[in-house]
């Protein structure tokens, strides 16, 4: 008597608590069945836990109202002006016209529209779903449909779930389980209509997207790849696998973490956990280059208003799907290498006390085929097998495009006397197919005899190299007019571990160019 | 031009609410920062494409690329060299008043 008693007074504050914070009070165990879909419960472990504690069931596919834009290289174009009156025009003919899929290739579960889309079963499958609040025709999926279709010949299907995005977050992630339902059935038509195997389909899904395609892949055996895109951190890190983007949903899974910082208090709206087999941290995965802008400069971006709004919201989260989009067209400027944390990459070398000295700039350059791309050709990789959750690091630029590549810079100076210096001193790197900028190896004490070393990464790849300048700064007015050169450097190169050296015996004046040529005998 | 001033009214309101940090919002702008004149920017560059756009801070010509010879105008349609470069090109007073002394960045060492 006095234990029942306990128990219904625990449950009547649990009632009160929910009731006095205004969220729907749900009986645990609930759940809503869908016809082709099956059924969803809010049962642990998709409520009722720590991580997820609002129980909320997902809404129905037609409450949801999700899309499928199907691009293709014949209609590679949208037009979504013209979509409501291609409809009406055509339905003010005949009937059969009517019946007709409009202009812009919407397909749905339904086998006659279907068949008579520009779908073709030979062809890869990639689908691209969007997070939180956004829709599936905003510019970047439709830019990247038509940035993959400019390089392969694939079916791109842009999933628009914005009616069941835009609503509380809590209700949102568990529409996407609704949505992730609705794709795994899709391609379940694929493979009875077209005989299409699921190894040829890809889903990309961007935050609250990554999420979805996971359910996707959850619910298709031998789905061929997932793309996580800074998946959505609140309600899915720490969480079973059932629940979030794990390395069992697909064949293989790759994600690009860009706003890997904890939401409390840091507003970080991505996962750090390694959730893939390949788990890429650009920049280190928290701050990316170019986010940290003053808020006009932000807002007023050359993308538009409307792009630097979205990025003055999220600028993290969104670089996400801007890198996977340039590495479509320019893989080799996304080498990820593997490493145990960013710091670790980072390039420092520590002078600790007595003299010894711990370079921490270690996971450079690439073992052989250790490296893999980031985005979108990083299915080239040859994985150990077994292998989950390999960390990957690399920088990018701090706008498009947003590629670099990694070298490592040794400067070794001289000087026509022994002075003491203080100054910067920078290098470019000259090269068969043109030249970059100028990379600062050093601001401070220059003394000469010293080597300095330092990784660069730099904005193109130059071929193979011809040649170095090196220049340098003095910050303070000497009236002796110094004069200090580099009388070797050496350079080594990320991707294939090829190292240069380079010679001279010259010293230049400061805001001189120094020409260094390979060196003719070592 | 009454934009400008409203942006320039803006950024001067800002700087003075905001604590002075190291990423300058007047001075000492990274790339990809609205500016107004050169003298603002990290990499002494304020581009601008063309005479109605706004102009931002971005990085120097290296060399073999398109650049300005340095101007009073403050902003750029194509940035100026890195250190140790000049700006290869035609010199004229068309193109001193239209701000267009277009050149290449070479080292004058070399050639």
């Amino acid at each position: 008597m006095v234990g029942h008693l306990a128990i219904s007074q625990c449950v009547s504050t649990q009632i009160i608590s929910y009731r006095t914070l205004g969220l729907p009070f749900l009986l645990p165990g609930a759940e809503v069945c869908f016809e082709n879909l099956g059924c969803f419960s809010d049962d642990i472990p998709w409520a009722g836990t720590a991580e997820r504690p609002i129980a909320q069931l997902p809404w129905s596919p037609e409450e949801i109202g999700a899309r499928f834009l199907l691009f293709t290289q014949q209609n590679p174009e949208y037009h979504q002006a013209s979509k409501q009156r291609e409809k009406r025009k055509i339905c003010q003919g005949t009937a059969w016209e009517c019946t007709k899929p409009i202009q812009n290739h919407e397909i749905t579960t339904n086998k006659e529209i279907l068949l008579a889309s520009n779908y073709n079963g030979t062809r890869k499958t990639r689908f691209i779903t969007h997070g939180y609040i956004d829709k599936g025709d905003e510019n970047w999926l439709l830019d990247m449909c038509k940035l993959m279709l400019q390089v392969e010949d694939i079916n791109c299907i842009c999933v628009d779930w914005k009616k069941g995005g835009r609503t509380r977050y809590t209700q949102s992630a568990n529409n996407i389980r609704v949505v992730g339902a609705q794709i795994a059935y899709m391609i379940q038509l694929f493979k009875t209509i077209y005989q299409q195997r699921p190894e040829t389909v890809h889903i990309i899904g961007h935050s609250l997207g990554a999420h979805c395609a996971a359910e996707a892949g959850r619910r298709t055996p031998n789905l061929g790849r997932i793309t996580g895109l800074d998946p959505a951190e609140p309600y899915f890190q720490g969480c079973p696998a059932l629940v979030r983007l794990d390395p069992s949903d697909a064949k293989f899974v790759d994600v690009i973490h860009t706003d890997a910082l904890p939401m409390i208090p840091y507003l970080g709206l991505g996962m750090s956990q390694a959730v893939g087999h390949l788990d890429f941290y650009p920049n280190g995965g928290e701050h990316m280059a170019g986010c940290e802008k003053n808020i006009i400069s932000q807002i007023v971006d050359i993308d538009g208003i409307w792009e630097g709004t979205r990025d003055f919201v999220a600028c993290n989260h969104l670089r996400s799907y801007k890198y996977y989009s340039d590495s479509i067209l320019n893989p080799e400027g996304f080498l990820g290498y593997p490493c145990s944390d960013g710091d670790v990459f980072e390039s420092v070398s520590v002078l600790f006390l007595l003299g010894f000295k711990a370079h921490r700039g270690r996971c450079f350059p690439c073992a052989e085929g250790a490296c893999p791309l980031m985005g979108h050709h990083a299915d080239k990789f040859r994985r150990p097998s077994g292998a989950e959750k390999m960390k990957f690091y690399l920088n990018t630029a701090d706008a498009r495009p947003f590629g670099r590549y990694r070298y490592k810079v040794s400067v070794t100076i001289t000087a026509d006397r022994a002075l003491l210096l203080t100054g910067s001193m920078s290098v470019a790197l000259y090269g068969m197919e043109g030249n970059t900028r100028q990379y600062q190896v050093k601001k401070g004490v220059l003394n000469p005899g010293n080597t300095y070393e330092v990784y660069i990464d730099v904005e193109k790849d130059v071929g193979e190299l011809t040649k170095m300048k090196f220049i340098w700064n003095n910050s303070v007015i000497n009236p002796m007019f110094p004069k200090l050169g580099a009388e070797k450097i050496v350079l080594q190169r990320g991707k294939d571990r090829h190292t240069y050296t380079f010679c001279s015996s010259e010293t230049v004046r400061e805001d001189v160019l120094q020409t260094v040529p390979l060196c003719t005998s070592v | 031009m009454r934009s400008v001033f409203l942006i320039a009214l803006c950024v001067l309101a800002l700087a003075l609410a905001a604590p002075p940090q190291e990423k300058g919002i007047i001075i000492n702008l990274d790339n990809g920062e609205l500016c107004l004149n050169s003298l603002q920017c990290k990499s002494s560059c304020c581009l601008r494409s063309s005479g109605v756009s706004l102009a931002r801070c971005a990085p120097q010509s290296a060399e073999n690329e398109e650049c300005s010879k340095k101007s009073l105008y403050g902003t750029y349609y194509r940035c100026t060299c890195e250190s140790g470069l000049k700006c290869e090109g035609d010199l004229s007073i068309g193109g001193s008043i239209t701000n267009t002394n277009f050149g290449i960045c070479r080292d004058p060492k070399s050639s």
